[in-house]
């Protein structure tokens, strides 16, 4: 086994909250690697299944003026995946990467994106004993944006940690960064998320939020926001929320005649769904809505 | 060409004046265990106080620097002078004090402030006080106002100083924090007896004038239950080429239902490295009240922490930086909620210009046990140019379900919009601008005292200049 350092934030704050990075230990020597290559595909999303544990390479290579859409489902109980993104001019790229249930899973995703290019990704956690993902864009080419959705349900001792950096470079890019997720049991999240201005970036925008809905007094939650800026004209901005329902919501759902664990199973759905739409694909979302509904069941 | 705000440098000819030290008043550099001993002979410290500072310097010795933050490698701590001798005892008269520091004091405006404003003044030159006084209507309540080093060998406060003495910072706390307890010098004592709301501030007065020298004063306050406080901190220095270290310790006890005001205004010399560390902790239904203004100094790490540890605390905190050429400001605020139906809020505001560096660094933790708990956090801050820098770095360790914790941040320049509402209802586009950039800092100098406030205006001088268009 070797120790690796793993979702660094890229200026380190207080060392005793213990979010400046995490450490995992993976298996030394990796075992062989399975690369994919993605490339347009006009007849729909490219479709990657990960069923069997392993290391895997996915490069999504857009050329200009396309549309690319990669669904990666993971299932394997152990793996580490990377996805490295070359988005051309005008290109549009959207990775969906769903995590159901895995054991200790490593998530790394790379982007850099060229004049006017898209990128969006949408990653779906449905629980997971130790997941650590990070999401780097580099918003290199004028005019380029990067949407990231998160959404997390986590239960009992499940762990994620989330690392996400939007580095804008380019004049006029856009990131938007959206986490939505809700926590229960004795499960820990550390969710880091970070908007930097890099000199010459005029004229950009950057916004991230991030709304956690907290089940029990066992949880912790970590929340890391950060704004990096050395540009002038930008606009930048965080929020977060992070805890109970609001109570006068509560009252006016019991004063409609809902129990209130049934209001906060109510808005937990919510907040996943919120995710789950973001998806545009429907086999996927057929498949999720299995998963959720399976756990339900063991439930 | 986009015409940019110019916002003048902060007038600092008020403070750059100075006078020669003798340097037979210096007791040595660098961290020798044979300086610790030395210093503390010197200060006839108890022989508890004595190990403390042995023991700190054993920490100081183990303890690695701060692996975030600004740089302080141009800090050359075996070379900075941690203890001057006073020349003189400390007075409760004005007329006593020797005429180089009286005259210092004097251009500060410290006496007619006191005579004007305030309950008691302390004022600290190099390591030592100078001068303590306290109306007498507000001894006659109780409140003592007195340096550390008196109340150490007085027997009504010396066991109450020997339990509370860096109880909140120990010396393990980071690296300063131990050279802080190793070498502390100063400072100041304060006791508010129960029941007892002292309307006029107190004020303390910090004054570095020696070249390469370090100052260390420690300030420990402790209001009994029902009480009421305002303190206020100043401080300043001449400006020199050398690095000069500000490594004070701050800790403040707020009894019960006790209420503690502490503003700061900070406009060190830009040759500065202010390293210091605040920290209160807070009874059942207690409030701690944090205003700082943070002017000076080349680097600063300045992080006040509120530890809520009754049912009902609260803390709130209000603060503004202003970074200039060749200053990095890494300042913020650190709350724990560790008691039930506790409260926070932070609102700060930052502006950076001329290539300054402006960090706001905060962590709000929630314990397990403090349910019912609240939390707000505001941030905004405001870049004048693109050869400076503004960063936002908040943290959130939340461990309960039953709280509610919201945090928001902005960052951004003047607006184009706003400009252009203000020119049209007839102003010109300097007045436009100079009017939002005041604004912006608003909120926060409404909190200071007036004289404060004022200062903070003139501080912040406006300067439009150039043709616009």
């Amino acid at each position: 086994m070797e120790k690796v350092i793993l979702n660094k934030l890229p200026v380190p704050t207080f060392g005793w909250l213990g979010v400046n990075k995490t450490e995992r230990e993976v298996e030394s020597p990796v075992n062989t690697v399975k690369k994919y290559d993605v490339y347009p595909d006009t007849d729909g999303p490219s479709r990657i299944d990960i069923t069997e544990d392993g290391r895997y390479e996915i490069t999504v290579s857009a050329s200009e003026n396309t549309e690319n859409i990669v669904i990666v489902y993971i299932l394997a109980k152990k793996s580490q995946i990377s996805v490295n993104v070359k988005a051309s001019a005008y290109s549009k790229v959207r990775v969906v990467e769903i995590f159901e249930n895995n054991t200790a899973v490593i998530a790394a995703s790379d982007a850099k994106l060229d004049d006017s290019a898209e990128f969006e990704t949408v990653q779906l956690y449905l629980g997971g004993d130790d997941t650590v993902s990070e999401i780097k864009a580099s918003l290199d080419g004028r005019s380029s944006s990067f949407k990231c959705d998160i959404g997390y349900l986590l239960a009992d001792t499940e762990k994620l940690d989330i690392n996400i950096v939007a580095s804008h470079k380019g004049r006029k890019t856009i990131s938007e960064i959206d986490a939505k997720g809700v926590m229960d049991g004795r499960s820990e999240k550390v969710f880091r998320g970070t908007i930097d201005f890099i000199k010459g970036a005029s004229g950009s925008k950057g916004a991230e939020n991030e709304e956690v809905l907290l089940m029990n007094d066992s949880v912790r939650n970590k929340t890391v926001p950060l704004i990096l800026c050395g540009e002038e004209d930008v606009e930048g901005s965080h929020g977060a929320s992070i805890g109970r329902i609001n109570e006068e919501y509560i009252f006016y759902m019991q004063s409609r005649g809902i129990p209130a664990e049934k209001i906060y199973e109510i808005m937990a759905d919510a907040r996943i769904e919120q995710i789950i739409n973001r998806i545009g694909d429907e086999q996927t979302v057929a498949r999720i809505r299995k998963a959720l509904s399976g756990s339900e069941e063991n439930e | 060409m986009k015409e940019k705000t110019q916002v003048a440098d902060i007038d600092r000819s008020l403070y750059d004046f100075r006078f020669e030290e003798d340097e037979k008043d210096f007791l040595g550099s660098g961290m020798a265990p044979q300086l610790i001993k030395d210093i503390s002979a010197e200060k006839n410290d108890p022989e508890w106080m004595r190990e403390f500072r042995l023991k700190s310097l054993e920490i100081y010795n183990k303890t690695p620097m701060v692996e975030w933050g600004p740089s302080i490698e141009a800090l050359d701590l075996d070379n900075i002078i941690t203890y001057i001798r006073q020349k003189s005892r400390m007075n409760t008269d004005w007329e006593n004090v020797p005429d180089d520091i009286k005259e210092t004091f004097d251009r500060l405006g410290i006496p007619q402030a006191e005579r004007e404003s305030l309950a008691g003044v302390g004022a600290q030159y190099d390591s030592e006080l100078v001068y303590h006084n306290l109306r007498q209507e507000a001894a006659d309540k109780g409140v003592v106002y007195t340096d550390l080093e008196s109340a150490m060998h007085d027997e009504r406060y010396a066991e109450m100083i020997r339990t509370k003495f860096m109880k909140l910072v120990p010396p393990t706390d980071h690296k300063f924090a131990a050279l802080h307890g190793a070498v502390w010098s100063g400072g100041s004592f304060v006791y508010v007896p129960k029941g007892v709301k002292l309307e006029i501030p107190l004020q303390s007065y910090f004054r570095l004038n020696a070249k390469g020298a370090g100052q260390f004063e420690h300030t420990l306050i402790i209001l009994e239950e029902d009480s009421y406080l305002h303190f206020i901190e100043g401080c300043s220095a001449p400006k020199y080429y050398e690095a000069s270290l500000h490594a004070g310790c701050v800790e403040l006890y707020v009894g019960k239902n006790a209420t503690l005001r502490y503003s700061t205004i900070e406009n060190w010399s830009k040759n500065m490295y202010n390293l210091n560390t605040k920290r209160a902790l807070v009874d059942e239904g207690g409030k701690i009240e944090w205003v700082s203004g943070s002017f000076g100094s080349h680097i600063s790490y300045l992080y006040p922490m509120s530890i809520l540890n009754g049912r009902g605390a609260r803390a709130e905190f209000t603060g503004i930086s202003f970074a200039n050429e060749g200053q990095n400001l890494d300042t913020g605020a650190k709350v724990v909620h560790n008691a039930p139906d506790t409260s926070s809020y932070m609102n700060t505001k930052s502006i950076s210009k001329g290539g300054g560096i402006c960090t706001f660094r905060s962590s709000v933790t929630v314990n397990e046990n403090a349910v019912g708990s609240r939390s707000a956090v505001s941030c905004e801050s405001l870049m004048l140019d693109s050869i400076s820098r503004s960063d936002t770095i908040p943290a959130m360790d939340i461990r309960t379900d039953k709280a509610d914790i919201g945090h928001e941040a902005k960052i951004g320049r003047i607006s184009d919009e706003s400009v252009f509402y203000l020119m049209s209802r007839g102003m010109s586009e300097e007045e436009a601008k100079a009017m939002i950039v005041r604004g912006f800092a608003d909120n926060v100098s409404k909190e200071l005292p007036l004289e404060y406030a004022v200062e903070m205006n003139n501080l912040i001088g406006l300067e439009m200049e150039g043709s616009i268009g």
